[in-house]
């Protein structure tokens, strides 16, 4: 039940007070990290000296540093065996990283896909096609590739529709794209 | 002080005790057709021999180096010729380092590739190449010629660039000075020891390879990594995310194949992150090195004292791993190497 901010008993009597008054919150209290780290490994030293060595690894990256005999990347090492008791894994970055893999298309597909893109680009293009034999459009790229003079011609048309779309922009957005591009130089 | 006389003091080692005629008959001639030029005159002397012991002495080659000729011959670069024989017409071409920089530069190539494959088995080729440019290339030898002394030494005659061949440059004629002196080595001595020449003045020098590496796309070249080692394909996993609407976000994304973390990489979005994380992985595959005790190289195997022609009894040799040949992609099937272009077969009709 909510109960309206008050003074305290004995004050109450003496002194006036305001609706308006801002209401009182109990003061923060913040829990300690140093008390609250779950990595912490605590060891308490039975002797008399009544000592506590808490060690707490610091949240840094792991040693780039490589050896032959110490290597740092998993893929010089053996494969850790991934059973159901590994432990949850941090979340995948992207939503569509959860979507299960399509199936995979059968050969007689794939020459089905190669006659209809080589025989009519213009017609059977890569979203068409994946979207006719649920792949993706680079998987169409992939296996039924266009002639090198084709491809060319493709992207100059692109080209050219991109070179438009850009000459109609202003100088502030002609700008913040420039910044952009330069700020992915230094990833 | 005049133009001459100051280069002279500064950059040539000219002294005139050794000289045979000082001063020289030529300039005290007085004829109308005759012209003395002090700074050529200058520039054709040789070195007083007191200069050339102390340099053989300084790098430590006093055995090898035994005479001033030697030193001489490899402190002359074969431009000098010329200019040598336009003045003293007379007198025998002066001995140069043409020949013995030639070799010296096959076998610094040797050793070098040699110990940074050996040390870096999972290199790229394009990185080793880069590499051992660092290492042993011509910018890296002038640079240890002027460590070592040799700038007022070196006798060569600036040429002019010709239809046939680019200009000759100060440093590409003292990069023929520690060449030179690697071949001597060689030859006075064996292939152990200029090996150990080498090992001391250019390869243990600190070189950041992890600059050298640089990807046109990390995330592609390690997914194609990860299929050449037969592992489960990359996912990236975000690992912890601070302000992810504010203006200055940080995201730390980790790169997993199964339970095993490849490579972390941070960044203000989540594709600088992967981006990142992707390049820290091949960071750590390409960047393992051999630890020194274990490092064995290949030419260990000829033993003290020999030379390629003669093999002795070779100390017992085990070779350090071979590591995987880096993953192309995107290079539409082809290696890289250009292929001949093949004509149309003529039809008979």
């Amino acid at each position: 039940m909510f109960r309206p901010p008050r003074l305290p008993f004995g004050l109450s009597s003496r002194c006036r007070t305001y609706a308006t008054r801002k209401p009182e919150k109990p003061p923060a209290r913040f829990p300690d990290p140093l008390k609250n780290d779950s990595n912490a490994v605590v060891t308490v030293l039975q002797d008399d000296s009544n000592l506590t060595f808490i060690y707490r690894p610091p949240p840094s990256v792991p040693s780039p540093h490589s050896t032959t005999l110490d290597p740092a990347s998993p893929l010089l090492k053996s494969p850790t065996p991934s059973n159901g008791s590994g432990g949850p894994f941090p979340p995948l970055l992207r939503p569509s990283s959860y979507k299960p893999e399509p199936e995979r298309v059968s050969r007689e597909v794939i020459e089905k896909i190669r006659e209809l893109r080589l025989s009519e680009p213009g017609t059977y293009s890569r979203t068409k096609l994946a979207k006719m034999f649920n792949c993706t459009p680079n998987f169409i790229s992939k296996i039924a590739a266009l002639r090198r003079p084709q491809r060319k011609q493709f992207r100059g048309k692109l080209e050219a529709e991109h070179v438009a779309v850009r000459e109609r922009w202003g100088e502030r957005k002609a700008t913040v794209v420039a910044i952009r591009q330069k700020r992915r130089e230094f990833w | 002080m005049g133009h001459v006389s100051r280069r002279l003091s500064s950059s040539l080692a000219v002294s005139t005790a050794h000289l045979k005629h000082f001063p020289p008959r030529e300039a005290t001639l007085r004829t109308k057709k005759a012209t003395f030029d002090p700074e050529t005159w200058a520039a054709l002397q040789p070195p007083p021999p007191s200069a050339l012991m102390a340099f053989a002495n300084r790098i430590g080659l006093r055995a090898v180096l035994t005479t001033p000729t030697a030193v001489q011959r490899a402190c002359t670069h074969k431009s000098f010729l010329d200019l040598h024989a336009r003045y003293y017409p007379l007198s025998p071409p002066p001995p140069n380092n043409a020949n013995l920089a030639v070799l010296g530069n096959a076998l610094m190539g040797l050793f070098a590739s040699e110990h940074l494959h050996a040390t870096y088995p999972h290199l790229p080729t394009r990185v080793l190449k880069a590499a051992v440019s660092a290492h042993v290339g011509p910018l890296t030898c002038a640079g240890v010629a002027q460590e070592m002394g040799a700038v007022p030494l070196l006798r060569w005659h600036r040429q002019p660039a010709t239809p046939t061949s680019p200009a000759l440059l100060h440093s590409e004629a003292l990069a023929s000075i520690p060449r030179a002196l690697a071949a001597l080595v060689y030859q006075e001595r064996c292939l152990a020891s200029a090996r150990k020449f080498v090992h001391s003045f250019f390869l243990n020098r600190r070189v950041d390879v992890r600059a050298m590496l640089k990807f046109r796309d990390p995330k592609r070249a390690l997914m194609e990594t990860v299929a050449k080692f037969q592992r489960e394909p990359p996912k990236s996993r975000l690992l912890k995310e601070t302000g992810r609407f504010s203006n200055s976000p940080i995201f730390v994304v980790g790169i997993y194949t199964g339970a095993d973390k490849l490579g972390e990489g941070f960044g203000s979005s989540l594709k600088m992150a992967e981006y990142r994380a992707a390049e820290d992985a091949l960071h750590r595959l390409y960047l393992t090195r051999t630890p020194p005790h274990v490092l064995k190289l290949p030419s260990s195997t000829f033993g003290e004292h020999a030379d390629i022609y003669k093999l002795t009894d070779a100390a017992p040799y085990s070779p350090g791993e071979l590591g995987e040949s880096e993953a192309l992609y995107a290079s539409s099937g082809r290696s890289g190497v250009l292929a001949p272009r093949r004509r149309a077969p003529e039809v008979e009709s």
